[in-house]
């Protein structure tokens, strides 16, 4: 069956220095359409430097990233801080994506929000809020993947849980894939077909039941695993 | 004192340039680099005395290669702009003072309307509009690598190449700007008319315009007053400028 459905992205080895030190080191994983894949691991593990890397913003130090030819990406990335006095409206700010190919009217439709939205002022949203605005700065020229890096800090339990929610649905309409960086096991069970587990080197890739054993759970988190399983 | 049509129009419409590109600086919190960079021309204008050629040539001349400068400092050492174009900005000022004559410092410090020549007028207008043009063409570029660097990375923007068109656009405008309101004044053009619009504005539209509008406005009135009253016009525009913004304090925030 697997071998029918397109491979999304291919990383092969993939490591990634700054001067000398290692942050990220012989990663390899696949990506099939309408796949959703978990990045999980610590504070510093590299999870933010990995989807940079696969974005073509950070230059590997080794090993390939493969995209599938003329793939559209879309990005959203874990902080964007807007300045409490920015004069400028969420429509505004749509306007300044290059390439679009959705419409800002369609994009808001697809995320559930009223057109009135365009008028808000972007100064004015709440951390959860403005998340959904750069979700809908993603979905702008329609992307086929998209890669989501989960805020660690700032965002509430209920807006994260919506915008999870938000994603599940968009990938059921669209057929979206994801790659999910998150630190969040209950997520990783809950929306992941297949884990990544980094801790500076890749500890686990699979289907997240079986790569996320007691054995994988304590090297990546050390002795806090029981706060883990307790959360789960 | 009597100022030329010619130098008013180009007066404001340089007003304009700088209002324009300053509502840029205040979005990326560069205020006080355009302060410094201004700077940066004081060698060039010294040379311009002391050799007997328009001093802002010389002027131009300098802060294109301070720009380099910093660009090329940036590159090998990745320390800050702010932190390159302080050190660059009391060297030049420092050779600056040393070689302008005593008598001429007020003038280029402060500015001087009545040096301006018809041609020079003339040209720095049609400097000015290319300015105006340039930096709307590159509006959503400059203004998306300014409030969120990430995204226009990811959206294939390069970092770089906009962040030397801006300082490019500030040398420029700065170039233009320093006849009218001398070095140290500069930034009543660029920082003022943007800050205070940021109060104001609701939209991004809003923001740009009212800060083309208040400076090109205090540059005006600025001219008229000194015409008047023969005062220094560079003088006059700055305290328009913050008069305007104090006032601006007063509006209920939005």
């Amino acid at each position: 069956m697997k071998q029918e459905i397109p491979t999304l992205l291919s990383v092969k080895n993939l490591s990634v220095a700054f001067r000398e030190n290692h942050v990220i080191k012989h990663i390899s994983f696949d990506i099939h359409k309408e796949e959703v894949l978990a990045i999980v691991g610590p504070n510093g593990a590299g999870k933010s430097v990995l989807l940079k890397t696969l974005l073509g913003i950070i230059e590997p130090t080794a090993g390939s990233i493969e995209w599938f030819p003329g793939i559209r990406i879309g990005y959203l990335p874990q902080r964007f801080h807007v300045d409490m006095y920015l004069p400028m409206t969420v429509g505004e700010f749509l306007d300044l994506k290059p390439r679009k190919i959705l419409t800002n009217e369609a994009v808001l439709r697809l995320l559930k929000l009223e057109k009135s939205w365009l008028k808000k002022r972007l100064a004015h949203l709440s951390s959860g809020q403005l998340q959904r605005i750069l979700l809908a700065w993603a979905l702008l020229d329609d992307p086929q993947i998209l890669l989501f890096d989960e805020p660690t800090e700032n965002v509430d339990v209920a807006g994260q849980e919506s915008i999870y929610t938000l994603l599940h649905h968009l990938q059921d309409t669209t057929g979206l894939s994801l790659i999910l960086v998150s630190h969040d096991l209950q997520v990783v069970y809950k929306y992941a077909n297949n884990v990544l587990c980094l801790n500076g080197k890749q500890v686990c890739y699979g289907e997240p039941k079986e790569a996320l054993d007691h054995k994988t759970l304590s090297e990546l988190f050390g002795d806090h695993t029981v706060f883990h399983h307790h959360h789960l | 004192m009597t100022i030329p049509f010619i130098v008013f129009v180009s007066g404001v419409v340089i007003a304009a340039a700088s209002g324009l590109v300053g509502s840029l600086l205040t979005l990326r919190k560069m205020t006080l680099l355009s302060d410094a960079l201004s700077h940066i021309a004081l060698p060039g204008i010294a040379l311009g005395i002391l050799f007997h050629f328009t001093p802002i040539w010389g002027g131009i001349v300098f802060l294109f290669l301070g720009v380099f400068l910093i660009w090329a400092i940036e590159a090998r050492t990745k320390l800050a702009t702010e932190s390159i174009t302080g050190v660059l900005f009391v060297t030049a000022l420092a050779i600056g003072a040393l070689l302008i004559p005593e008598e001429e410092l007020l003038e280029t410090f402060f500015g001087n309307v009545q040096s301006i020549s018809y041609p020079a007028a003339y040209i720095q207008m049609m400097v000015a509009i290319l300015i105006i043009g340039v930096t709307l063409s590159f509006l959503k570029h400059l203004t998306l690598t300014s409030i969120a660097p990430d995204l226009a990375t990811a959206s294939k923007i390069s970092k770089k190449s906009i962040e030397i068109l801006l300082l490019v656009l500030i040398a420029t405008t700065i170039a233009v700007g320093i006849s009218f309101v001398g070095v140290l004044l500069m930034s009543s053009l660029l920082i003022v008319p943007a800050v205070t619009a940021k109060n104001l504005a609701k939209t991004f539209k809003g923001f740009i315009g009212i800060s083309m509008g208040i400076s090109a406005f205090s540059l005006f009135l600025g001219l008229c007053v000194a015409s008047v009253y023969s005062i220094n016009p560079g003088l006059a525009t700055v305290l328009i400028s913050s008069g305007i913004f104090f006032a601006s304090l007063l509006v209920p925030t939005k």
